[in-house]
């Protein structure tokens, strides 16, 4: 495809999209009421489109709590309906932007299970409320396997401080998966208590974790720099400049070295 | 490949005033960018011959065609290829080991394990788009050099991490856009030779925007790691037309779906939006604001630079890459260009070799992309908003501060 055909066939798709929103944004509620109904036998496959009253509705409800506050409601009452998977991924998609401290008991209850914890994440994550970072904290324990490393993502983008306990506790898991992703949230958390524990952490780190204890710690020394906390930066640094780093890391954390030692 | 019968002026001090999130990673502002790559952990990894090391991630489309653009280079060794299509990477190492008449080029399903490999200095990777930000991250804390294709990131946040990533580890991280400066340099001359004037505002046209996928699972064919596919995506089931690298954006490909995809706006947005920022020379800059118009039912948008440059999407009455300027005579200004030989995949490995910032460096890619995601944004929840470049977050709005990101599917994050 030429760029110029390229150019043509988007611009007249684009249009027919702003068309159909355009006719979406009519829609009532009454059609909200259908898209609900709809939502019960939603599965792989079924129309997308039949539930674009909710999206528009939740458009038109910026700015009115009460609407939204509603709309939230009917969407956490029809997560506990028992809905599929595809039903399930759309309420949560849609939480993932109205969800309030409402919608986190209905979103918590699927962090354990192997289907739903992802997606149920996908909105707790997102959710600034402190009870979604609660509710991943309380299931950090109780999850396994792949979903342990999703949970301590979600903590660490989160910069929960309140999770660098939990989270140092797994840094020498024998999953290598949990170990990593335990540096690595500890490193986007990013508070001198991070520090410390990825700190005494690195001086026993086997050979497997080097790469990713030294990153976090670089992570980690970039937040606390940011933050005001250039000693604590300064410490890591020194740190990760020594001994048997690869060049690139020594490289990196003499940069960091001059930027700690310049940064007003 | 790239026109080389005009030879734009080089222009490589031109990296001043930079917008302040980027001054936020204090690294890159108070150490000189050109260190000896040796310093940068290659001592011993490239050939004898000094020719650099790679391997491709994403081998399939258009990483078929980046593999052919490295592999036809003298300056290159190719030694990995990795694909989650089992066909793919076996048909694409043994297109390699042709080439060089040996069987040293290993065919890999985990990037992680190309990541690891001591030897190599350089990938190029061409996955889906939901994938290029963890593989970027990852070269760069492995200390390779990499070039991405456009676009370059699938959310907001994503790519200040990976900007921070290529400055903390002085990695070359370059875009994918060729087309950034090969199809739109009539209209860069005419910006940058002063023909303009002073430039008020440019005009892009472009879409459509992504859709949601909702289609019924199939068979996984055999050979195709799906979950590896689907990766830090949310998880559904297989369907081709879902992860199809088809470059149609009409529901049949990848490019179609949010999850993998800001389709249009960002697929042929990151061409157009990148030629258009390069033309008005607000390559440095971020939106300050997305403003949404709605005339009697009419949707554009319009993103404000700090500096009350215009960038419009889809402006009624106005052309694509339509400039709008004073049209009297306005300043002058050299225009950047490739280095080497070989188009923007000959700027990537010449600035593998001498430690300098490509054309399209990781900065200015990140600052296309954002634009096509505030419009996406922007038309998502139907209002303008204004965007705080330093912090990288939405002023006063929580509700489209949840859209920066999104929750990666376990094991992934960044």
């Amino acid at each position: 495809m030429t760029s110029k055909e390229g150019t043509t066939m988007a611009v007249a798709v684009g249009a027919a999209a702003i068309a159909a929103g355009r006719a979406m944004a009519q829609t009532g509620s009454a059609a909200v009421d259908t898209a609900f109904e709809t939502l019960k036998t939603y599965d792989w496959g079924s129309d997308r489109e039949a539930l674009k009253p909710i999206d528009q509705a939740i458009i038109a409800s910026h700015g009115d709590p009460a609407a939204r506050k509603a709309l939230e409601k009917r969407l956490v009452d029809a997560l506990a309906g028992g809905l599929s998977r595809s039903a399930q991924d759309y309420v949560c998609r849609k939480l993932k932007v109205v969800g309030t401290s409402q919608s986190v008991e209905a979103l918590a209850a699927l962090l354990p299970a192997q289907e739903t914890s992802h997606i149920a994440r996908y909105a707790l994550e997102r959710i600034s409320d402190e009870k979604a970072a609660e509710a991943m904290r309380d299931a950090l324990p109780k999850v396994s396997g792949k979903l342990k490393p999703g949970m301590i993502g979600s903590l660490g983008v989160r910069r929960d401080a309140k999770s660098v306990k939990p989270i140092s506790g797994l840094l020498g898991d024998s999953d290598g998966q949990i170990a990593q992703t335990a540096a690595q949230s500890l490193g986007l958390i990013g508070t001198p208590a991070a520090a410390k524990e990825l700190s005494a952490f690195a001086k026993k780190a086997p050979a497997n974790m080097k790469i990713p204890v030294a990153d976090a710690c670089l992570v980690c020394a970039e937040r606390l720099l940011a933050d005001g906390e250039r000693a604590a930066a300064l410490a890591l640094y020194r740190e990760l400049n020594s001994g048997d780093q690869p060049a690139h890391v020594k490289v990196a954390a003499m940069k960091g070295m001059l930027a700690a030692t310049t940064k007003q | 490949m790239a026109n080389q019968n005009s030879k734009p002026v080089k222009d490589r001090g031109t990296f001043h005033g930079r917008r302040a999130f980027l001054k936020a990673t204090a690294a890159s502002v108070t150490f000189p960018y050109l260190i000896p790559a040796s310093a940068m952990g290659n001592a011993g990894a490239t050939a004898p011959s000094n020719r650099i090391v790679m391997a491709g991630i994403g081998i399939g489309n258009m990483g078929r065609g980046d593999l052919g653009s490295f592999l036809g280079r003298d300056d290159v060794q190719y030694v990995a290829v990795c694909d989650v299509k089992r066909d793919v990477r076996d048909s694409q190492a043994n297109r390699v080991n042709e080439k060089y008449g040996n069987k040293d080029c290993k065919a890999y399903r985990d990037f992680r394990e190309v990541m690891v490999r001591g030897d190599i200095d350089a990938v190029h990777c061409a996955t889906p788009d939901h994938w290029h930000a963890i593989i970027v991250i990852e070269a760069c804390r492995n200390g390779k050099d990499i070039y991405c294709q456009k676009p370059e990131t699938k959310t907001l946040r994503e790519g200040k991490l990976m900007v921070d990533a290529a400055r903390r580890y002085s990695r070359v991280v370059s875009g994918g856009s060729q087309r950034v400066l090969e199809d739109y340099r009539g209209i860069v001359d005419a910006c940058w030779g002063g023909n303009k004037g002073i430039v008020k505002s440019i005009n892009v046209n472009v879409g459509p925007l992504p859709t949601d996928c909702n289609k019924a699972g199939e068979s996984v064919p055999d050979g195709f790691d799906w979950d590896m596919w689907l990766g830090p995506a949310p998880w559904a089931p297989y369907h081709p037309h879902r992860c199809s690298g088809s470059y149609s954006i009409d529901g049949t490909s990848w490019r179609s779906f949010k999850d993998y995809s800001g389709g249009g706006m960002t697929d042929w947005g990151a061409h157009h939006f990148g030629g258009a920022t390069f033309a008005i020379d607000v390559r440095e800059l971020e939106p300050e604001e997305v403003i949404f118009h709605n005339e009697n039912g009419r949707k554009f948008a319009t993103c404000r630079y700090p500096n009350g440059k215009l960038l419009h999407h889809n402006h009624p009455g106005r052309g694509n890459l339509d400039v709008e300027g004073t049209n009297e005579a306005g300043p002058v200004k050299p225009v950047p260009g490739y280095a080497g030989t070989g188009g923007i995949y000959g700027d990537f490995i010449d600035c593998v070799k001498t430690r300098s910032k490509p054309f399209r460096d990781i900065e200015y890619a990140v600052h296309t992309a954002t634009v096509c995601h505030l419009f996406l944004i922007a038309y998502e929840l139907e209002r303008s908003l204004k965007w705080d470049t330093a912090r990288q977050q939405f002023v006063n709005d929580d509700e489209a501060n949840r859209l920066v990101d999104v929750a990666r599917r376990e094991p992934w994050v960044i």
